[in-house]
């Protein structure tokens, strides 16, 4: 079955007297285990598909189904209640709470999950160690590099073990080394874990860490190949 | 809760200033508060003295003889007293005669000589209890029954002597704390304190005067229409009914009432508003935050409590600390004079709660809109935040 489809999805901004066709009658299917990736140019459409895909927004017409539910009529609450228990996200600037240390940053999603104490701290310790960050549990988000804050942010969108991550340029703010190090990392976890993951970029040396790569130009899909 | 300290703690000179701008208004209605709790411990012991009695002042006399000291200089013949007797109803009066024993000092009370003639079957006190000893009982001349503050002043025992204004009286007997007025009052016959009044006043040659009448009614008698039928058979008198009393007294709480109440809505508007600016403040620079908290599914309702609740806990941490400033102050204040057995505040439950729940709630309807503003945020919106 496939993890998230999408049918006829369309997203139309308008800013002033522009209308903007973010996403444009767009169908696509990612199925369990898969690591692609969704390229295209700034101004793509692409970051408007992965909000579309982890029920951050609602679309302007057309669907989108998680483990085969329709999402478009669900009320505010049900899609954070997705978001929650079915996606894991990544972001560029990794979002971490600073006010959290490591592991509680983890915890977050649990959190929300209302897991009980012990056993969230045990769950985003476990997430820590995937990452290889045990030893910086305690540690603040300002003082952890790049690389391990966005490590700290990968634990804590898998602790939940959901059904779909969504990275958008997870490696933006990284260098050369730290960015082959988080798509090996994610990688691993992929097919370790068989974690779904699909990851926004513009970078090619992103895309080719992928399996399949999804090329979208002015909100429809350009290109769709097994990298 | 570990969210709300910490986030209130990442901007620790706003939230301190926003907290100290509470604490100053909470602090000034605690002692105010306290201020106001001692005044009603007086004026309910006032209360409970007047509220079996009509009292009787010379006509035109704006001031009441018990409620707000002397009588004025209007005196009234004692005669009087026997033409109050008769009215129908009347158990039994007698005439008062009050002289100072001593000044207020500062903010103390005045001690008061009450000289009054006792009638059997009667309490001039309400039946408030005595700590020790017994109420003056006709023929009693001689002897005294001291307030509490003024027994510990003279270091007074029933039974042993006691000397107010140069005589000696036998004290019989020394009345419990009531908080009021009488508690600095030696009460003693009618003939004691006129003899006292007399030799104060050489230029009053007469006998048989009266600085006012107490009335005592019989049982089961409507007080209130007693003191109009009073009123209308004997001239040249004002009576004051209970109700009255209660109504004089009253206007004074009134006053203390309004003060708190315009202290309360200054302390409202100040906190209120730099709870609400804080609260915007962190709400804006937690935007992106709030993106991301609902981005892994936190609901409008957890965003809105976790927001409310820091507005909430500000408005506890500025109540409680203005309340302990402020019962501090009392404590030093009361400290200060407790020398010259004054207390000029009482500490109540009210006054220790009243503040906090005030502040709190305060702090939370501020932070009402606020909370609205971040629950409300949109997560894509909110994560493209720089």
């Amino acid at each position: 079955m496939s993890i998230v489809t999408t049918s006829g999805l369309k997203k139309v901004y308008t800013v002033g007297d522009t209308t903007i066709n973010a996403v444009n009658g767009l169908d696509l299917a990612i199925e369990k285990g898969e690591f692609l990736s969704i390229m295209g140019p700034s101004g793509s459409g692409k970051t408007t598909l992965l909000h579309l895909l982890g029920c951050l927004d609602v679309p302007t017409s057309g669907t989108v189904s998680i483990e085969g539910k329709e999402t478009g009529d669900l009320k505010p609450t049900a899609l954070a209640s997705i978001r929650r228990e079915k996606i894991g996200f990544i972001f560029q600037e990794f979002n971490l709470l600073p006010v959290l240390s490591a592991v509680e940053n983890v915890e977050l999603p649990l959190r929300y999950q209302k897991v009980k104490p012990a056993e969230r701290r045990r769950r985003a310790l476990e997430a820590l160690a995937k990452v290889g960050l045990s030893e910086r549990a305690n540690n603040k988000p300002g003082q952890l590099s790049g690389g391990e804050s966005q490590r700290v942010a990968i634990a804590r969108a898998l602790v939940t073990e959901p059904a779909l991550v969504l990275a958008d340029e997870p490696t933006g703010e990284l260098d050369t080394t730290n960015t082959v190090r988080i798509m090996d990392l994610l990688r691993e976890l992929n097919e370790q874990l068989d974690l779904t993951v699909a990851i926004v970029t513009h970078d090619p040396m992103v895309a080719e860490r992928t399996r399949r790569i999804i090329s979208i130009r002015d909100g429809k899909i350009e290109s769709d190949k097994a990298a | 809760m570990t969210f709300i300290l910490r986030n209130m703690w990442r901007r620790k000179a706003r939230t301190f200033l926003t907290i100290f701008g509470i604490v100053v208004g909470i602090f000034a209605l605690t002692v105010l508060g306290g201020m106001t709790a001692r005044m009603n411990q007086q004026i309910n012991g006032m209360k409970s003295y007047i509220t079996d009695k009509i009292e009787v002042a010379p006509a035109g006399s704006s001031v009441r003889m018990m409620g707000g000291g002397m009588g004025g200089v209007k005196l009234l013949e004692l005669s009087k007293v026997g033409e109050i007797e008769k009215v129908p109803g009347v158990k039994g009066a007698s005439g008062m005669i009050m002289v100072q024993l001593k000044a207020a000092e500062g903010m103390s009370q005045p001690q008061m000589m009450i000289g009054y003639e006792p009638i059997a079957g009667t309490s001039m006190f309400n039946n408030a209890k005595l700590s020790v000893g017994r109420e003056l009982q006709p023929g009693d001349a001689g002897k005294v029954l001291l307030g509490s503050t003024l027994a510990t002043d003279l270091n007074a025992k029933v039974g042993q002597p006691v000397t107010l204004l140069g005589k000696q009286f036998q004290v019989v007997g020394i009345m419990d704390t009531t908080l009021g007025m009488t508690d600095s009052w030696a009460f003693v016959p009618y003939q004691d304190s006129l003899n006292i009044f007399l030799a104060q006043n050489p230029y009053f040659k007469a006998e048989g005067l009266t600085q006012g009448i107490v009335v005592f009614p019989k049982q089961g008698v409507d007080i209130e229409a007693l003191s109009s039928k009073i009123q209308g058979s004997v001239a040249g008198i004002k009576t004051t009914s209970p109700k009255q009393a209660e109504k004089q007294i009253s206007n004074i709480s009134t006053i203390f009432s309004a003060i708190i109440l315009g202290i309360a809505f200054i302390a409202l508007f100040v906190g209120g508003l730099s709870v609400i600016n804080t609260m915007i403040m962190s709400v804006s620079e937690r935007r992106r935050e709030i993106g991301l908290k609902k981005a892994i599914g936190a609901t409008t309702g957890t965003i809105l409590r976790e927001y409310l609740g820091e507005a909430l806990m500000i408005g506890l941490v500025a109540g409680a600390c203005g309340m302990l400033l402020g019962l501090l102050a009392i404590a030093g204040l009361n400290r200060a004079t407790h020398a010259s057995n004054v207390v000029i505040f009482t500490v109540t439950a009210t006054v220790i709660i009243g503040p906090v729940i005030f502040a709190t709630v305060l702090a939370g309807l501020a932070g009402l809109f606020p909370a609205l503003r971040a629950a409300r945020l949109n997560p894509v919106d909110a994560l493209k935040e720089e």
